[in-house]
């Protein structure tokens, strides 16, 4: 009897279902789960509707029933101070959807040039350029020679010396290996670069701009849309393509009409992930940014207001608007990602 | 092509000849927006921050004067009385220091000799003579701080976060996969459900899970007066506020896990599964003989790039303990960060060029133990 | 519109696949390039597309030189093995985007499509995506797309080859047909030589990369220039036995052939063709031969003998009757007859 208790539990009754037992489980696993992901999702949501009494009294978790919740921390962010978190907002809007459209749209070109084009460079001029680029800076930093100065004189000299020596080296690099060093860039913690990048932005004056953070955020997530990109890219059947240019699409042409709409689902995930990345970095923006070019993520930390202690209350609500933009463009994709999120992409 | 009025024609034609020149050279106007913007923000400043790494930077009144002095930054990280800082403090070994420290060696040897007994390439013997070296030396390192009892530095934080925390989350990320991908009604839902804390700013993650752990005013601070806790202070201890990190970072990136294994899973042929389910295999065994083998070059790509992310984490510590207890959950990134505040950039940059290069020898090691054998299986 | 193949090579990296191919297509021709696979047809075709550089020689079309030309400038059309549908459009909009591409506006774009889809027959499937349509009618869609845009030159590279054998013939007569109709100079890729001989006013034989003959379906059946030409085209193959030419006479063992000709090569090949022979008894024929199999094959029977070393195929009347290894002559025209030097392969015409 036992025996088949055991059975009638754990042993799955057809081939397309499950066995009760088995079920209970599964469920359980899941809901827990569930309750695991949903919980400080829905703390922060109901703290950003608590008073300060509320907050530091002990916890309160029922609305209206534990306590009654209240809009003051709404109002405040979105009246009293609503300049200012509409331009951090703005701020963000701008920069996560710029940033993402250029690196989808660079990343994407230099990976689809990979899958379809050769490139041989010579490992002699790159080695060239590498000294060069070294020798510049030695001469910035050591001996004080002015930054453009030394920029232009080390271009004119690489360019010079790759004319006059680049015949003469023989071996020669391939797309593996460009795909690599691109690719590779994604080791690079931004720790690494940011304070050359700072000083860099600095030179030019546009610490504190859109177009600086901009700038930095592509550069970050260009390795990721070239390595996600890539197997979607080199998987499309190259004779689509090539009538394509027969029919009197240019090669633009034929990326744009042919090979991005191919490979959609793929650019879909990508477009995604590089959002919620350059949308929620803090570092890059902690450092290139100080009062105008304010993103969320710093509006996030600035509620950490020093004296006064945390501002639970108006964290929150900051933390939960965040939230929006990236829910709407997961709900616009989501129609491509269904099938296969990310997949093709890391078939490895 | 349509004649067009004598007077249009010329400027049609120049326009014909640079869409064509472009054309032409469209194997190079493809690729050039990106080597230039990654030798411009990328390569370029790894350069200037290898020279910051080899100086002492100082500020006076605006500006800054720059005096080589070539390994000192790495000196001091490494051997200078600030050691404490990245690699440990060094208190003479302890006796499970000893045992651990020799466990890590012999078991080293018998990898070396076993791989010596074999084919031998020259380039293999390098690459392995390199990572059993940093191997022993990580191993000795723990040896000293963490099993003779003494704090480890912020490497061995770092290593934490990225072995304990991708591990795990790959375990449980796996397993959710494999659960919404069997035929439960609700996948869907649970779906979605899984992908939410991806799309949170990891500094709202921060402050959330501070919220979360804290045990007067938390939402389980009734369960810690209950259990004897309520004056519990998990920041004040090393490795519940390193867990307690470990746990945010992970509620945060399981979903990638999840959502990639799922993606895999499902994209495995649903032939292959049904025959075995006609041979009368149970999901487990179909998982574990059928499924898991095709989705393995997926999972070893997923890892290494989480673990490739893991690496930078300095979010979450940053709000959540502030690096604290001492230094005890401090990531090298934050370490870098917090020596840039205090304006020593040499310093700053010598730590995070070890970050670079722990990094690049995990994830060099990996690709060739994981990656590279399973393609050449 | 004509298209001329100047001496056009074509190596990849230090492997020549392409040996001085000279062509000359006239304007509304229809010329087959027939081959082996691996002979070099699709990358002729694809230098004239403009899909793979020159090496060395030059291509024109049209009289203009196009070697260097971009394939979109070249104004020609291709239709692919594949078909190339673009997957993610409909069909109407797979055969308007060489016009879109020309800027053409929309309701000018609407009306052509809807013109060549009624040409093909496929006006009822215009809103259909590529994958909800069968071999046929796929084929058909870029038969209108490459139509669309009246190119002076279609090339076509095995576009037959993925039908089944009872659309493919159906689908040749069309496509004669259409050429016809249309007018348009055509360079069409096949290792088919059914395909050949019944859609080409000229067939271009390559083999090994190089041209073996260039001539009318009929001439080239009837009057092959060498050896690999006369065995390639014909079903069954040309028969062939090696042997000996004495001033004239053909010696095969111990039989004497007298050919009408003067000519002394010491490695020669006599050739025939199946239909041209005739199964008689031992005494009475030029060859003696060695019956190997019988075949019945619906209006003939196909027998198969032994010549020396080599196997040969004579068509019989279907009542023909013999047991296996039974002695047989082979009788045939001594005009039906073809000579070949063994060494070059050179055909040797009779003087
Ligand atoms: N991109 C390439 N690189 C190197 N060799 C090539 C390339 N393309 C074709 N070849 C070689 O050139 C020769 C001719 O190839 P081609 O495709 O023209 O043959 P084909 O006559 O079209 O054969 P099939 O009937 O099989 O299509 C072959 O030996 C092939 O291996
Ligand atoms: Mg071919």
């Amino acid at each position: 009897m036992n025996r088949s208790a055991m059975q009638w539990l754990f042993e799955p009754p057809s081939i397309r279902d499950m066995a009760p037992g088995t079920k209970v489980i599964v469920y359980a696993i899941l809901t827990f789960w569930t309750a695991f992901v949903l919980f400080p999702i829905y703390w922060v949501l109901i703290t950003s509707f608590k008073s300060a009494i509320d907050v530091n009294s002990g916890p309160v978790y029922l609305p209206f029933v534990d306590f009654q919740p209240s809009l003051h921390a709404w109002k405040e962010l979105f009246v009293f101070d609503f300049w200012d978190t509409l331009s951090a907002y703005v701020n963000s809007l701008i920069i996560a959807l710029s940033a993402t459209a250029a690196s989808v749209i660079i990343g994407s070109m230099a990976s689809y040039a990979l899958a379809r084009f050769e490139y041989q460079p010579r490992f002699g001029v790159v080695f060239m350029f590498v000294l060069v680029m070294v020798g510049a800076f030695v001469a910035v930093g050591r001996y004080g020679v002015d930054w453009r100065l030394s920029c232009a004189a080390g271009v004119a000299v690489f360019y010079f010396l790759a004319r006059a020596l680049g015949r003469h080296f023989k071996a020669r690099l391939g797309n593996g290996d460009i795909l690599f060093w691109m690719i590779s860039q994604r080791i690079l913690a931004p720790i690494v670069v940011v304070v050359p990048i700072y000083m860099m932005f600095q030179q030019v004056s546009l610490l504190d701009t859109h177009i600086a953070i901009i700038l930095t955020y592509t550069v970050i997530n260009l390795p990721i849309v070239i390595w996600l990109m890539y197997d979607f890219f080199t998987s499309i059947p190259i004779d689509l393509e090539e009538c394509a240019q027969l029919d009197g699409a240019t090669r633009f042409g034929v990326f744009w009409d042919i090979v991005l709409p191919l490979s959609r689902s793929g650019l879909a995930a990508t477009t995604l992930l590089v959002m919620i990345l350059s949308w929620n970095e803090y570092l890059l923006a902690l450092f290139l940014s100080t009062s105008r070019a304010q993103t969320m993520p710093i509006l996030v930390a600035a509620m950490n207001a020093g004296e006064r202690g945390i501002l639970w209350w108006s964290m929150s609500v900051v933390i939960i608007v965040m939230i929006i933009p990236v829910v709407i463009l997961a709900i616009i994709l989501q129609r491509y990602i269904s099938k296969g999120l990310l997949l093709g992409a890391v078939k490895g | 092509m349509r004649p067009g009025t004598p007077r249009a024609a010329p400027s049609i034609g120049a326009r014909e000849r640079l869409s064509d020149w472009i054309d032409r050279h469209s194997a190079q106007v493809f690729i050039w927006p990106a080597v230039i913007m990654i030798l411009v923000f990328s390569i370029f400043p790894l350069v200037a921050s290898l020279i910051m790494a080899l100086s002492r930077i100082r500020f006076r009144g605006g500006t800054y004067n720059v005096r080589f002095v070539w390994f000192q930054n790495f000196e001091k990280q490494l051997f200078g009385s600030e050691q404490f800082h990245f690699l440990g403090t060094f208190n003479g070994l302890g006796l499970l220091g000893w045992a651990v420290g020799l466990a890590v060696t012999l078991l080293i040897a018998w990898l070396a000799i076993s791989y010596l007994r074999g084919p031998v390439t020259a380039v293999g013997l390098v690459g392995r003579l390199f990572t059993w070296g940093l191997s022993l030396g990580l191993g000795w390192l723990f040896a000293a701080t963490l099993f003779s009892g003494h704090p480890f530095g912020t490497l061995g934080t770092t290593l934490f976060y990225v072995f304990v925390g991708c591990g795990l989350q790959f375990v449980i990320g796996l397993a959710l996969a494999f659960l919404c991908s069997l035929p439960i009604r609700g996948r869907t839902f649970f779906r979605v459900v899984f992908f939410i804390p991806l799309m949170i700013t990891p500094i709202g993650v921060g402050y959330a899970f501070r919220m979360m752990a804290d045990t007067t005013k938390g939402p389980f601070s009734p369960v810690w007066q209950w259990a004897g806790l309520g004056d519990f202070a998990w920041a004040a201890d090393a490795w519940a506020a390193r867990f307690f990190i470990v746990i945010g970072d992970s509620w945060q990136w399981i979903p990638f896990i999840f959502v990639v294994m799922l993606a895999a899973l499902e994209s495995v042929p649903r032939d292959y599964v049904e025959a075995a389910q006609v041979d009368g295999a149970t999901s487990w065994e179909i998982f574990k003989d059928i499924t898991w083998p095709q989705v393995v070059p997926v999972a070893a790509t997923v890892l290494l790039i989480r673990v490739i992310e893991a690496f930078k984490i300095v979010d979450l510590p940053n709000i959540m303990t502030a690096g604290g207890p001492g230094i005890a959950t401090e990531s090298m990134t934050l370490h870098a960060l917090f020596a840039w505040r205090s304006l020593d950039l040499g310093q700053s940059a010598a730590v995070a060029y070890l970050l670079l290069f722990v990094t690049v020898v995990t994830c060099v090691s990996f690709f060739n133990l994981v990656v590279l054998r399973r393609v050449r299986a | 519109m004509t298209v001329v193949l100047d001496a056009v090579s074509k190596s990849f990296g230090s492997v020549k696949v392409l040996h001085e191919l000279s062509l000359e297509v006239q304007d509304g021709e229809f010329l087959v390039l027939l081959g082996a696979s691996g002979s070099g047809k699709s990358t002729a075709l694809r230098m004239i597309a403009g899909l793979e550089t020159v090496s060395e020689g030059r291509i024109s079309i049209s009289g203009q030189d196009v070697t260097d030309a971009l394939p979109k400038n070249r104004d020609v059309a291709m239709v692919f093995q594949s078909y190339a549908l673009y997957p993610h459009k409909t069909v109407a909009e797979n055969i308007g985007y060489p016009l879109k591409i020309r800027r053409m506006n929309r309701a000018e774009i609407e009306s052509q499509v809807r013109e060549v889809a009624a040409q093909v027959r496929i006006d009822e499937l215009l809103e259909r995506y590529p994958r909800e349509l069968s071999g046929g009618q796929r084929q058909r869609v870029a038969l209108a797309r490459a139509m669309v845009r009246r190119p002076s030159v279609f090339l076509m590279d095995e576009p037959l080859s993925n039908l089944d054998a009872k659309l493919r013939g159906h689908m040749r007569a069309e496509l004669k047909h259409m050429q016809h109709e249309l007018g348009i100079t055509t360079i069409y890729v096949t290792h088919d030589q059914v395909e050949a001989m019944t859609l080409a006013h000229r067939v271009a034989l390559l083999e090994g990369g190089r041209l073996q003959q260039l001539a009318a379906p009929k001439t080239i059946y009837e009057d092959p220039e060498n050896l690999f030409v006369a065995q390639f085209i014909g079903s069954p193959p040309m028969n062939v036995a090696h042997g000996r030419l004495d001033a004239g006479t053909f010696v095969i063992g111990k039989d004497r052939v007298v050919t009408g000709g003067t000519e002394t090569v010491a490695n020669a090949v006599i050739g025939l063709r199946a239909e041209d022979c005739q199964v008689v008894p031992p005494e009475d024929g030029a060859i003696r031969a060695q019956l190997f199999a019988n075949e019945l094959i619906g209006d003939h029977t196909l027998v198969t003998a032994k010549v020396g070393d080599d196997m040969v195929s004579i068509k019989a009347p279907k009542e023909f009757e013999a047991g296996f290894d039974e002695a047989i002559g082979i009788a045939f025209a001594t005009d039906k007859l073809y000579l070949f030097d063994k060494d070059t392969g050179a055909r040797i015409r009779r003087t």
